[in-house]
């Protein structure tokens, strides 16, 4: 869920000792998805 | 000891005036002028939790937006350092403007409602909660109840004699507040000696106002004309209100201090 294939968008987890690439279409470029959490800002 | 102060108002909006003070001295122009501007607090947004932004823009610079949007703030209902929420909600395509915003207290709510934050495209979104703290101007410049505050003396226009025949036809130009001396010689009919003028009234050119006349402009020492502007936090009489009891306060605080 960390990752998104940027070719066929579908949601990747990075598998340790399969390399960087998509399990669905072997494209091998992955971007990172913005994590869940909330994220405080401190305004200065 | 008490001194009376003649206070008028040559100009009065909600936002912006103009009036004259008279008579004070340059220093204590100036010391009502810095408390306007650094000693009156007002709300605004110190802390943003983002919940989601998925907008084109990193949320420290949305951070930077949301602070500088002016808050109402109620003078004596709350103290330095309170706090109010506000929360945000807005899904694309659609842009988020600050009257988005929706305030935990009803008394403290965006001032204009029409400040984009930030234009969301089609499946973007942007949810946030953020704390709004009461401080001064002089903590920080998003703080500032007042943002254009400025004086000047009080002038004054003699008239001096005709304008030679041959002179050159240049305009005389002036800004400021004019106090009428010698309204017969002016061109409009109902001046009288004594009225407060605002220069703007014609067109900032005094050969408008002194037609064929030879002039001697010159400043009254101890009377200040002060324009003021606020950010929307609250009404002009209320900033200056605030800032001279702020200058009153601090006086009483010394004077107890040097008392044995």
């Amino acid at each position: 869920m960390s990752y998104k294939c940027s070719r066929c968008k579908r949601d990747v987890t990075l598998d340790e000792y399969g390399g960087v690439r998509c399990p669905y279409c072997g494209h091998r470029v992955l971007l990172k998805e913005r994590s869940r959490d909330v994220k405080e800002v401190e305004v200065e | 000891m008490t001194e009376e102060y003649e206070v008028e108002f040559v100009d009065l909006g909600e936002r912006e005036a103009t009036f004259l003070v008279r008579p004070i001295t340059p220093a204590f122009a100036n010391g009502i002028r810095r408390a306007m501007i650094a000693d009156v607090p007002t709300f605004s947004i110190d802390t943003v939790r983002f919940i989601e932004n998925s907008s084109v823009m990193f949320d420290e610079q949305l951070g930077l937006r949301l602070g500088l949007v002016p808050l109402s703030t109620p003078p004596g209902e709350f103290e330095e350092g309170e706090e109010v929420t506000l929360s945000l909600d807005v899904e694309g395509p659609e842009t988020a403007y600050s009257g988005d915003l929706v305030a935990s207290d009803p008394m403290v709510e965006p001032a204009d409602d029409n400040i984009p934050i930030i234009d969301l495209k089609d499946g973007q979104r942007l949810e946030l909660e953020a704390d709004a703290v009461l401080d001064s101007g002089r903590e920080h410049a998003k703080h500032q109840g007042g943002v254009a505050v400025s004086y000047r003396h009080l002038q004054t226009v003699e008239v001096v004699g005709e304008r030679g025949e041959f002179a050159a036809d240049d305009p005389h130009v002036l800004r400021g507040v004019i106090e009428e001396q010698e309204a017969d010689a002016a061109a409009d009919a109902d001046a009288q000696n004594g009225d407060l003028v605002p220069t703007d009234a014609f067109d900032n050119d005094l050969t408008n106002r002194y037609p064929e006349k030879e002039l001697d402009v010159h400043d009254i020492e101890d009377a200040f004309v002060f324009n003021v502007e606020t950010d929307g936090s609250f009404d002009v009489e209320t900033l200056v209100l605030e800032a001279v009891g702020s200058l009153e306060t601090r006086a009483d605080e010394l004077k107890e201090a040097v008392q044995l």
